[in-house]
């Protein structure tokens, strides 16, 4: 009687165990790595219509954040500056330049310019904004350094996990109120400093940051 | 110990009063005894027209669509478009509110509309103004929807075709031109009745210009019987009766449906409910009394109530005048007044002299209140017995109204018969619909050369018109007009006409040429020239608050009972109903469309009536007594329903039989509805549906009333016969739905009983019988430590953490709750909830988060047709368990506690189980069977496939603060944390580095708590021991629904508490639902029924809660 299987199936049980194990692996750590919101958000970084260079702009100029965006502290959304914010100086500065075209239309023919959208959470979040900076949290925590990003771009994955991070732990980004718009500012005692400021402040203001449902999703 | 299981309780065991929700549930007939045990009706939970195979035949192809390029894959791009210059006052993401006016048959509320980014969302009352303190009712509420109609005029048109505006400008000015050329000869207007200070200047003006021209006012469902009624009896004209309750201790309603329907009812809603706040049993609290031939929400209210077909009502308030000292004038009076009382019958006679003797016994401080429908007559002899009553300056008072003078729609009939007019202006109004039957209104217009329609609908009357203008909204316009007391409100627009609309006195100074007759010139106008020129910085301090209090004059005229005796001497009053053959037909503006102007607003139609609870359709509603003369009823059973099938009996569906009414030569045909509570032989029929030529909801819904409503019947008419065509009607009902199977659920006691034992809710229901809820037997505990230690009690379950700054809990005191859902549509507009159409109420599916439950107790057995049944409201919505039975069983953690006691449901985790909906005990889960918010409701079967439904239009409307929910998940209730979560986000605002970051008392309002008429719901903060909420709930009357399940709910209810006269022929010991539940006790072996021993609750309680 001849043999019904021949000799290299012998091995073939383990061949497709590795090989399974191999694609399952890869196939997990690709899903893991690039179907996160810490690849497909992270380093977005749009073009827009009118250049606005934010490092120029803040570190250069001295521009504080609530100079254009300035319903931040009373509002959830930080608004877009209208074009008649831009025009309050570039009336005067830099009134030919081509680059500006956008807003000097704008704000003769009342168009809105179309900002291309960097951040954006789902519509079943309600963030707000004025929660947070009213309270010491600071525009770098969730934003990245702004005032070092000539094109802005996505620095955080604002995945909801992300978010629950900070809620579990918030001594670690709190901070003085009136340093919440200074996107360079670091506590002076280090990470050790950072901590012990913020068990204080939590402490201190009855911060108590909502982890269920309701705190988000309405 | 083995804890022996909890049993179910038998029938005869049930250890609270009984209620029923219908006349099945009383027979407990097999259908509904099957149906009630199905939890959500046979059809709530099956899939229909669809069959699986079909089912899984459209997932594979849609799969397999889904699956078709890579476009899902990419990062949707999105802009942000700020303005380009921003504007003031707007912060982006915030709403912002501004105050204007809804009004209705003369009456305007004072609003408070939220706008986001310049869209008018949400409709609230203006809380600033003191006699209406921020009610509503559900019709302002609903307003917000028309505005976004898609079915709404959206162009003007001559003979159907579109014309420019600046075509309408030059008709108006050519018709300006004909009307001066001859003094306005052959020219008429036609408008509805108005408290518009602007329109009554124009009115004037126009008169003035064109004094031959007719003006003509028409209200489908009039209000002016009352000022007919002054000017005959009280010595100067244009005097109208406002009633005060503000003061009134005895109460008596004549067929007047003061908290519902009548003229200023948020205001009397808000007057009653104060007179009605019984805080403790040292209480005093105000006595109501009301005859009425329908079965109203203020019938519904009363501690004493007779049926009275509302012919007899001048017999009645002669009978009751009788009663009372006519002094001097009682020789002219007795011998009018004795045969017209010689009608009624001795029982009521002998309920009148009772009612009499205690309404004289408060003198000053007692009103009756005469129904504005009820003729002039009527309404003479009501004011008299108010004087005579010393409620006249008191309850009563006699104001200046000035509205000018008017033709009637008779006159304008006539008219246009002879000939006399070629030119007719109609706004507003729908007179080709509602116009008398008699007057054949559609023939008349062929008659007139030019008809120019001004009308937000294009409907019959745009259709016969030459000419429709599109009308704009009210949200969208300028405009004024008068509180039921006559303070101004001002109507400023917060949104350009959606569609080049023009209002009413653009209409008019358009007519009068008037140079600036845009709304709000005209508007300033007015304002200016009525308070004397004080400048533009009152005005807008006008329109920043939204009403000026100045209010009518009050005059010092009195009533004069010669007079009176005079005018009665030749009334002879119609003989009442008596049988199937010679019916009263009584006509009602519907709870929900009134007269048929809102046929076309969704949250409307779905919107239950506080009594018969149909949706979208009316029907002719009949006594059981008529009924059973129809033989209608089957043998063994009191259904309301005729049946051709017992088998057929589904959840939501009505088989109502159809009926033909005739009356004076016409007649109508319509579904039967059986209603306990009427008048034998009256019937009642709801206007505004059958409406012919109206938007895709209104069409197809009901009969038309007005098809034999005559000239000189309007408001009810005699010699009518009824006949069963044989045919039958599925009514959609929302009455049978979740069923609460007569536990303790309504607790209600009298006010004697309430002062002798002021604990009296803890000796009923369940929970004398349940272990201890909280502790051990004899625990006692505060509000604060129930809510956030939660003793343990017997429940087996883990309690969640309650460790938040605040715990949230609502109170409900069904003592002053009405019934009159208005909180139903204000949740609707603020919680994006969809409607579902007449099908899937049908199947029961309809999503109020809250509703009103409507129950009967008749205190007879059961056996016999309930003809004087007691009703309780309750408003259910989600109750916040603190231990929620629906938590427990979620398989994915989609519904779940926070910190502050909410239930919260999460919509992106929930996949549909419908688990939480079958182990929820109130019934408060909703379930999105279709997408309702999406495709159209009436092709929801094809699922996938079917055509997005909801236009760009509606999608408007949606409040941006509540997330919009799919197909296939479960919604309830929330506690709109929208609203706590802004209110706890502006105060972490206020706090920065501060501690104080608890939202104080009162500054979060539910939706449902700000539209309550009555205040009835109280919303707030139970770890603050001094809240609003916390107080009532630590108030004796407080008790949980169904509290011996161990739910805890975070809502409570307040007992509620009757106050009948033990001298009245119809006074009950104790409520008839109590009476009921006695009789249904086991009888103890000592001759006493079990429950029926005093300190029952007691006596458990020493038992260790063990039966």
């Amino acid at each position: 009687m001849s043999k019904v299987f021949p000799k290299w199936s012998n091995t073939l049980p383990l061949k497709v165990i590795v090989f399974a194990f191999v694609s399952v692996t890869t196939l997990l750590a690709g899903i893991t790595y690039y179907v996160t919101p810490k690849y497909t958000r992270v380093g977005y970084e749009p073009s827009q219509p009118v250049p606005y260079d934010h490092e120029f702009h803040v570190s250069e100029l001295g521009l504080d954040c609530r100079y254009c965006h300035d319903k931040v502290d009373e509002s959830p959304v930080a608004n877009i500056p209208s074009a008649s914010t831009c025009m309050n100086c570039h009336s005067m500065v830099k009134t030919d330049s081509p680059l500006l075209e956008p807003i000097r239309e704008s704000y003769a023919s009342g168009e809105p310019v179309a900002w291309n959208r960097v951040h954006q959470v789902p519509d079943y979040v309600y963030f707000s904004h004025e929660a947070h900076v009213n309270r010491g949290v600071s525009c770098v925590d969730c934003h990245g350094r702004v005032d070092e990003m000539p094109v802005v771009k996505h620095a955080e994955s604002h995945s909801m996990g992300w978010c629950l991070d900070c809620h579990r732990h918030p001594e670690e980004v709190l901070r003085p109120i009136d340093e919440v718009y200074n996107l360079g500012w670091e506590h002076p005692g280090g990470k050790k400093g950072q901590i012990e400021y913020g068990l204080q402040a939590i402490e201190e203001r009855n911060i108590t940051p909502p982890q269920s449902c309701t705190g988000c999703h309405r | 110990m083995k804890r022996a299981p909890h049993p179910h309780p038998s029938s005869s065991e049930l250890s609270g009063p009984r209620y029923w929700r219908s006349l099945d549930d009383l027979a407990q007939t097999p259908e509904f005894l099957s149906q009630v045990e199905r939890e959500f009706g046979p059809e709530a939970s099956e899939m229909n027209e669809v069959d699986r195979r079909h089912f899984f035949k459209i997932m594979a192809a849609s799969f397999a669509l889904g699956g078709i390029g890579f476009a899902g894959c990419r990062r949707p791009e999105s802009h942000i478009l700020p303005h380009s210059k921003a504007p003031e006052h707007q912060v982006p993401g915030e709403p912002l509110y501004y105050a204007t006016g809804f009004s209705l048959r003369g009456e305007t509320l004072p609003l408070l509309v939220e706008t986001h980014t310049g869209r008018p969302t949400k409709i609230e009352g203006n809380a600033d103004h003191p006699g209406y303190k921020g009610g509503t009712t559900r019709k302002a509420q609903a307003a917000v929807l028309d505005l976004y109609d898609p079915d709404r005029a959206t162009a003007h048109t001559k003979n159907g075709s579109k014309i420019s505006n600046a075509e309408v400008s030059d008709l108006l000015a050519s018709l300006k031109d004909d009307f001066a050329a001859n003094d306005g000869a052959g020219a008429a207007v036609l408008m509805e009745s108005s408290s518009s200070p602007t329109r009554l200047r124009l009115k004037k003006a126009f008169q003035a210009a064109y004094p031959k021209a007719l003006w003509v006012e028409y209200d489908a469902v009039s209000v002016s019987n009352a000022a007919a009624a002054a000017a005959k009896v009280a010595s100067s004209a244009n005097l109208q009766p406002k009633y005060d309750l503000s003061h009134a201790s005895r109460i008596l309603s004549v067929d007047a449906d003061f908290l519902d329907e009548e003229q200023g009812s948020v205001k009397f809603s808000k007057q009653f409910a104060s007179g009605r706040r019984v805080r403790s049993s040292k209480d005093d609290m105000s006595r109501l009394y009301s005859v009425e031939s329908n079965f109203s929400i203020t019938g519904g209210m009363a501690d004493h109530r007779k049926r009275l077909a509302s012919s007899q009502m001048t017999a009645f308030l002669a009978a009751f005048a009788l009663e009372l000292e006519l002094g001097v004038e009682g020789n002219r009076l007795r011998p009018i007044l004795e045969p017209l009382a010689a009608k009624l019958d001795a029982d009521t006679r002998e309920w009148v002299a009772q009612c009499a003797e205690d309404l004289a016994s408060h003198k000053g401080r007692s009103v009756v209140f005469t129904g504005q429908h009820l003729p002039p007559e009527t309404q003479a002899l009501g004011l008299l017995v108010n004087e005579k009553l010393g409620g006249l300056g008191k309850t009563v008072s006699l104001v200046e109204v000035d509205s000018g003078d008017s033709s009637s729609l008779a006159d304008l009939a006539a008219a246009i018969d002879s000939g006399a007019i070629s030119k007719l202006v109609i706004s507003g109004g729908n007179p080709v619909y509602n116009a008398p039957a008699d007057l054949d209104f559609a023939g008349l217009l062929q008659k007139v050369d030019t008809v120019v329609r001004l009308g937000y609908y294009a409907d019959e009357t745009s259709e016969a018109s030459t000419y429709h203008l599109c009308e704009a909204h009210f949200l969208e316009a300028w405009g004024d007009g008068r509180t039921y007391d006559g303070d101004v409100v001002a109507q400023q627009p917060m949104i350009l006409p959606l569609f080049d609309g023009v209002s009413e006195i653009e209409l008019l100074g358009g007519l009068l040429g008037e140079t600036d007759s845009d709304g709000y010139s005209l508007v300033y106008a007015t304002f200016q020239s009525g308070n004397g020129n004080p400048g533009k910085r009152a005005f807008d301090k006008f329109l920043n608050e939204g009403f000026v209090a100045s209010g009518y004059r009050k005059s010092r005229s009195n009533i004069s009972g010669v007079a009176l005796a005079d005018w009665l001497g030749g009334f002879s009053a119609p003989a009442a109903p008596s049988g199937k053959e010679s019916l009263e037909v009584r006509f009602l503006n519907d709870a929900t469309v009134d007269d048929g102007r809102y046929a076309n607003n969704g949250w409307l139609q779905e919107c239950p009536d506080p009594m018969t609870k149909l949706t979208w359709d009316n029907a002719i509603v009949i006594s059981p007594r008529l009924a059973k003369d129809l033989g209608i009823v089957a043998p063994n059973s009191m259904i309301q329903v005729a049946r051709k099938n017992p088998n057929k009996v589904r959840d939501g569906r009505q088989f109502a039989k159809v009926a033909t009414i005739k009356v004076g030569g016409r007649e109508i045909t319509g579904a039967i509805h059986i209603q306990p509570g009427l008048d034998n032989y009256t019937v009642i029929l709801p206007l505004g549906y059958g409406r012919s030529k109206t938007g895709r909801i209104g069409a197809n819904s009901g009969f038309s009333a007005y098809g034999i409503r005559s000239l000189d019947a309007t408001a009810f008419a005699s010699g009518a016969s009824i006949g069963l065509t044989g045919e039958t009607y599925q009514l959609a009902n929302t009455q049978e739905h979740w069923s609460m199977e007569g536990r303790a659920i309504v607790r209600e006691v009298n006010l004697d009983d309430y002062a002798a034992d002021p604990d009296f809710v803890s000796s009923v229901g369940m929970e004398s019988h349940s272990p201890p809820i909280y502790g051990k037997k004899g625990d006692k505990f505060s509000t604060q430590e129930k809510i956030t230690e939660t003793p343990r009690g017997g429940s087996i379950y883990e309690h969640p953490n309650f460790t938040g700054v605040h715990q949230w809990g609502m109170s409900i005191d069904l003592n002053v709750c009405t019934g009159c859902n208005a909180c139903v549509i204000a949740c609707q507009s603020e919680n994006n909830i969809p409607i579902v159409g007449r099908d899937q109420v049908r199947r029961g599916r309809e999503m109020h988060w809250i509703r009103l439950d409507r129950y009967f107790s008749s205190g007879l057995a059961n056996d016999e047709i309930p003809e004087d049944p007691q009703v309780s409201l309750q408003p259910v919505a989600c109750m916040h368990c603190e231990t929620a039975p629906c938590e427990t069983v979620c398989p994915v953690n989609a519904t779940v506690h926070d910190e502050e006691g909410l239930n919260a449901m999460a919509y992106n985790r929930c996949i549909g189980t419908r688990y939480c909906a079958n182990n929820c005990p109130y019934k408060v889960r909703r379930f999105n069977f279709f997408d309702y918010q999406e495709r159209q409701l009436d092709k929801l079967y094809l699922g996938p496939l079917a055509p997005k439904g909801m236009p760009e239009l509606v999608k408007m409307a949606q409040n941006p603060d509540v997330s919009i929910r799919m197909r296939g998940v479960m919604e309830k209730c929330t506690f709109c944390v929208q609203r706590i979560n802004q209110a706890k986000i502006d105060q972490l605002s206020k706090a920065k580095d501060g501690s104080d970051v608890r939202v104080p008392d009162g500054v979060i309002q539910m939706a449902c708590e700000q539209a309550c008429p009555t205040d009835a719901i109280v919303f707030g903060d139970l770890k603050d021991s001094d809240s609003r909420v916390s107080v009532l709930r630590d108030n004796e009357r407080s008790y949980s629904v169904l509290g011996y399940l161990n739910t805890r709910p975070r809502t409570t209810f307040m007992a509620r508490i009757r106050n009948p006269n033990p001298k009245m022929p119809d006074y009950f010991d104790q409520p008839l639902s109590k009476v009921e539940y006695k009789a249904k006790a086991p009888k103890s072996p000592y001759g006493t029924t079990a429950h029926d021993a005093p300190g029952h609750g007691e006596a458990h309680a020493k038992e260790g809660g063990r039966h």
